[in-house]
């Protein structure tokens, strides 16, 4: 008995004097501070998985998750939509409650736990909820999710950004050795006229969209719109009309992305061209046959022979996937997949290789990246990888086993003695 | 236990004695609910009779249907759970009709099946559309009541069709359902009677191929076309340069494998169980035994060359049998976008390589041929040899079958659903003799005894239950959890096991009440889900798992825990509606009788324990639901290579996670108390249904594999019910202090 309470002094006294060293974290630290986050969370999650829906899951991750605040304007096609619709509510985004709880939970940590062997379940279950939160930032700063497609039978060694595209100028006069120099979303987006040593033109900007609606329009007629300034290359010859288009953010979304630009030697124009990105890949055979030169438009420049195209963004890795087969299974008389497979050789530096089966739960490990079988045509014989890059992929797991020691621990603190009151009472009657 | 009054006890005993009785006979014994009992399981399949068909026999033959080897019964069951949303036909009279005679008769002899009452109609303008009322016809039509009208069905359904699924009305859904009901109707009768070709005389004459078609005068059954048909492939192998247009023989054989190809649509399951060489255990349609499986869809038959077709084939049928069946795999793996290889490739499989007529083919046509003679005899000795074949080939796909077909009758769940009743009302009236012996000052020895009762009751039915769901196991080979059907099922199991460790140690028929009525709730809601047709298209509950969820290990950790953590919540919830409502009956009663003041006596000790077991749970909850978000978090990680991606289904997890965190820094802090509490658990519920049936309304997300739209109404009816709790929580007269003052 005396024990007892001479060792709560002692739990008591270590904690006062946390609680007088870091005065100024108490009231950060207060227990009303932390149930009032946690609700503007469930909001947040919940307004955010609702804007899936609108904005897709790409959409709602910029708009709410990765940023301090968004705006929410409620849905027209709920009860009272067209009145509610026009005010916009601003909700705490993900960047702001995330940062706000793991300051909340480290204050707590140190001014109002008690780090003593009875509460040391609760100390490591929120140490664990920390490492989540502060993972999870990470993991939103750092993530970088692409994509690659390779037809059978074929390698890439390229993956592809889902949003963002670059300008790329190849210069293939020598078969040989082939140069590329790629303009990235960022500077085209900033419009005007962009220059670079290492091409031999200047590159004036005049119309730039991520999005795109596009019709070939028949033989002979006049181009107008958009593309009415377009003289060379593909745009013209396929009389191409386009209208601009919002980005697509779902996971099923295609975005076509167009440039119009005019190149300019010095002050003397060469031309104005149309190019357009294809999100699966310059795969232009599956709108038009006509399409597929738009994946190069030669550009004969001083003697030099240039082929430009807009595209994904890409990133080259320094080994290459090579797809020998693919594989789509469906359960007898369903439309149920039960498998997709992807069997691949990875190409690794060095002449060295291994073989490799992709499919659904087993994905491809390697340099630092997942390839999870994302989407496939077995009829057209092409498979597609969606490529994470996760940095901070350990981090939960440690968390994970924080949590569950100090769950365990906390658990079998109870039933313990849960159970010896019990038995005392049985004992008793 | 009742050491003071042994008299009393005596009588109380056979009280208790009989209660239980009941139960048992509900959850397991024969009763009018189900048509097998476990006693069945016991005894095995009865001897096969000789003076009727022995149906027993027939509804335990193999088929596959749904990716998945099962018996006949099954079949049967799950069509008529989709066109009549029972498990049984009506004849003409409004007689139950037994699912697997409904199926004998659609089979076997359509005539008469066609008369039965096997379709649910009961929307008005529907039924308009068929010069029906409601009223008058009642909302169950037989075949023959729709024939007239099936291109009206059809043309209607084409245009509601059209409209976007999420505009659709109430018109539009129902005539679209009742379209693809008559669609399964009409494939059901033909998989084992296959349609007609239709030839007028003339076109018969042209082709010349009236000498193989099927002759009712002559013709013992089908297999003789069958047959001749073979006869004449066999011959056309040999002189392969009369492969080419114009050639007689040729123009023979191909319209009869373009016959037989088409029967492979107007199949629903397949009959014809794999060859025993077969790797990959191929069942087969009576059309695909025959011809094979086509390679594309037929209308892209238009977009064939012919004279290149005839001249791939001949070259194809030149080939020896090892060569071609080589060349034949290479083909189908280079020259996918080819339809003329494609089914030059299906036609010389046909020609050069199928040679004989599988003699199932011949047992079923016996089948049916005895069936239409009352052959009983015959029937029932054809039956056997069906079977034997059939699960010899099989294999071990087979080896659940007998399982399956008790199981089937046994209707487990139904049962429970039933038993729970039992026990709610057993516990209500526990309260109620608690309730009157305090009013009268007494010791409440009823109410003890009910509730005991109702302990035992608990555990009978959660053995019935935990029978159900340790069925579905075996038969799928899967853990428990596989898709909304089976999370209902076991949310509703995990709760009342919950309740029956609570009500171990605090008897007083609250836990029993809540956790059988969740329990009751939650079978419900999977009835209500094996009905929609959007989800739970061929009716089987027990369907495959697509890929990305076939995962035996995540699926018995991540799902399982986690629907623990849904199930708990709800339990929390309702003990926070138990509160409500017993103060409410408090506040409406505790001061106008004069019983008054003696009920209030005991609002604290009520209020005590309830905010206890609320918490426990909510503490269990936090634990389930934290635990299994983790889990999917890890699984995510494995195959995707990302922790969280911010799915629906995360988030809706996630949900429940913060939401169970408030409740217990609530109370850790003492913000809430026990009102504040128990409104903060009632809100559980609308979280825990958001979670597990809104964000499958969103249609997005990885896990939107349980889409649907029809239980938006009822979700929204049941959030709005949960407020209004809520709302009664905070009602004035709740106030906790002028209680206190009536009670002291």
């Amino acid at each position: 008995m005396s024990k007892d309470t001479k060792s709560k002094k002692r739990k008591k006294g270590s904690l006062g004097e946390r609680r007088k060293k870091f005065a100024w974290l108490v009231p950060l630290a207060s227990i009303n501070l932390t149930l009032t986050l946690l609700s503007l969370s469930m909001i947040l999650v919940f307004v955010a998985t609702l804007e899936q829906v609108r904005i897709g899951i790409r959409g709602a991750l910029a708009e709410y998750f990765e940023s301090m605040f968004g705006i929410w304007y409620y849905p027209e096609q709920f009860w009272g939509g067209e009145f509610l619709n026009a005010i916009p509510i601003p909700i705490p985004g993900g960047y702001l409650l995330g940062g706000l709880l793991i300051i909340n939970l480290t204050a707590a940590y140190i001014t109002r736990f008690q780090w003593t062997g009875k509460k040391m379940g609760i100390q490591l279950i929120h140490l664990g909820i920390i490492m989540l939160l502060v993972g999870q930032l990470a993991t939103q700063a750092m993530q970088e999710e692409s994509r690659m497609q390779i037809n059978k039978g074929e390698s890439s060694n390229y993956i592809e950004r889902f949003h963002g595209v670059e300008l790329a100028f190849s210069d293939v006069t020598d078969p040989e050795t082939q140069r590329v120099v790629t303009i990235p979303q960022e500077i085209i987006e900033e419009g005007g006229t962009i220059r670079t040593a290492d091409l031999p033109f200047k590159i004036q900007v005049k119309h730039f969209g991520v999005n795109c609606d596009f019709t070939v329009s028949p033989e002979g007629s006049t181009p107008a719109g958009l593309v009415k300034d377009v003289n060379r290359g593909v745009g013209q010859t396929a009389n191409l009309s386009i209208s601009e288009k919002e980005e697509d953010f779902s996971s099923e979304g295609l975005n076509f992305g167009y440039l119009i630009f005019e190149l300019f030697d010095g002050t003397n124009s060469l031309g104005t061209w149309l190019t357009l990105a294809h999100p699966g890949g310059n795969h232009w055979w599956k709108e038009s046959p006509k399409l597929s030169d738009l994946a190069f438009q030669p550009i004969r420049h001083e003697g030099k022979l240039w082929g430009v195209t807009l595209r994904s963004e890409r990133e080259y890795l320094p080994y290459s996937i090579e797809l020998l087969d693919v594989e789509n299974e469906f359960y007898q008389g369903t439309e149920i997949p039960f498998n997709f497979e992807s069997d691949i050789v990875l190409n690794l530096e060095g002449n060295q290789s291994r073989r490799a089966l992709v499919y659904m739960n087993t994905p491809l490990r390697h340099g630092g990246k997942t390839f999870y079988q994302y989407q496939m045509n077995a009829a057209a014989n092409y498979t597609v990888f969606q490529v994470i890059r996760n940095p901070s992929w350990l981090v939960p797991y440690i968390a994970c086993v924080l949590v569950s020691i100090g769950l365990l621990w906390q658990f079998s603190f109870h039933l313990i003695r849960f159970l010896r009151k019990n038995s005392n009472s049985a004992q008793a009657a | 236990m009742n050491e003071e009054n042994p008299k009393k006890s005596v009588k109380g005993k056979i009280v208790l004695w009989a209660l239980v009785l009941l139960g048992v006979y509900f959850a397991f014994l024969p009763n009018r609910f189900a048509t097998s009992s476990i006693l069945d399981f016991a005894k095995g399949e009865p001897a096969p009779p000789t003076d009727s068909f022995d149906l027993e026999g027939f509804s335990r033959i193999p088929v596959l249907r749904g990716g998945r080897v099962k018996p006949i019964d099954s079949v049967a069951r799950n069509a008529l759970l989709v066109l009549r949303n029972k498990r049984t036909a009506l004849d003409e009279a409004g007689n139950k009709i037994p699912a697997i005679n409904w199926f004998a008769e659609v089979l076997f002899n359509p005539e008469v099946g066609d008369k039965l009452k096997t379709f649910l109609i009961d929307h008005d303008q529907v039924l308009g559309l068929l010069g029906k009322k409601l009223s008058v016809d009642g909302k169950f039509f037989s075949y023959q009541d729709l024939e007239p009208h099936l291109s009206e069905i059809d043309a209607s359904a084409r245009e509601a069709g059209k409209v976007e699924q999420e505009k659709r009305d109430s018109f539009d859904q129902n005539i679209i359902e009742l379209y693809r009901s008559a669609l399964l109707y009409r494939k059901i009768k033909a998989t084992l009677s296959p349609p007609d070709p239709q030839l007028s005389p003339e076109m018969a004459e042209q082709l010349q191929v009236a000498d193989v078609l099927f002759d009712p005068e002559k013709d013992k059954d089908l297999t003789a076309e069958y047959v001749r048909f073979r006869e004449l492939t066999k011959e056309l192998s040999s002189r392969p340069e009369d492969i080419r247009m114009g050639s007689a023989d040729f123009a023979k054989v191909v319209f009869f494998l373009d016959h037989y190809s088409r029967m492979n649509i107007w199949s629903e399951f397949f009959a014809i169980p794999p060859e025993k060489s077969d790797p990959k255990k191929q069942w087969r349609s009576i059309g695909e035994s025959l011809v094979g499986k086509e390679p594309l869809d037929s209308k892209e038959k238009q977009k064939m060359d012919p004279s290149r077709f005839a001249s791939t084939l001949q070259e194809l049928v030149s080939m020896e049998p090892d060569a071609l069946a080589a060349r034949l795999l290479q083909i189908r793996e280079n020259q996918k976008m080819d339809p003329t290889v494609l089914f030059a490739s299906q036609y010389a499989e046909a020609i050069k390589l199928r040679r004989e007529v599988d003699p199932v083919l011949g047992l079923y046509e016996k089948l049916k041929a005895s069936y239409q003679d009352q052959d009983y005899s015959t029937f029932n000795q054809t039956v056997a040899e069906l079977r034997m074949v059939g699960t010899e080939r099989a294999g071990d796909d087979a080896s659940t079958l007998e399982f399956e077909k008790i199981y089937n009758g046994f209707e487990p769940f139904y049962r429970s659903s039933i038993a729970y009743v039992l026990i709610f009302l057993i516990a209500g009236v526990s309260w109620l003799a608690a309730t009157y012996s305090t009013t009268l000052g007494r010791k409440g020895e009823t109410a003890r005894l009910l509730r005991n009762a109702a302990y035992i009751l608990t555990a009978i039915v959660l053995l019935s239950h935990t029978f159900g769901l340790a069925g579905r196991m075996y038969i799928e080979g899967r853990p428990p959890v596989t898709n909304l059907y089976s999370s209902a099922l076991f949310i509703g199991w995990g709760a009342v096991l919950l309740c029956f460790f609570t009500e171990k140690y605090l008897r007083l028929g609250v836990a029993s009440a809540m956790g059988s009525l969740v329990g009751f709730g939650s079978l419900v809601i999977a009835h209500n889900l094996s009905l929609d047709s959007s989800l739970n298209p061929t009716g089987d509950t027990m369907e495959m798992m697509r890929a990305v969820l076939d995962s035996n290990f995540w699926l018995a950790t991540h799902v399982v825990i986690i629907t623990i953590g849904y199930s708990t919540t709800f339990l929390a919830g309702f003990l926070g509606i138990a509160y409500v409502c017993h103060k409410l009956v408090l506040s409406l009663f505790g001061g106008t009788t004069k019983y008054g003041p003696k009920l209030m006596g005991t609002e604290k000790d009520a209020q005590r324990i309830l905010g206890a077991m609320i918490y426990g749970i909510t503490c269990f909850s936090l634990f389930f639901s934290l635990v299994g978000t983790v889990l999917g978090g890890i699984w995510a990680d494995q195959s995707w290579g990302r922790f969280w991606g911010w799915d629906a289904k995360e988030n809706g997890a996630l949900l429940i996670v913060i939401w169970n965190a408030i409740l217990l820094h609530a109370r850790w802090s003492g913000t809430a108390k026990i009102r504040g509490i128990s409104a903060i658990a009632i809100f559980g519920n609308v979280v825990t249904a958001w979670s597990w049936f809104g964000t499958n309304m969103l249609g997005v997300g990885l896990h939107s594999y349980g889409f649907m739209d029809k239980a938006f109404n009822p979700l929204m009816y049941f959030i709005l019910s949960q407020l209004i709790f809520i709302g009664i929580a905070y009602l004035p007269s709740f106030k906790s202090k002028p209680t206190i003052k009536a009670s002291a």
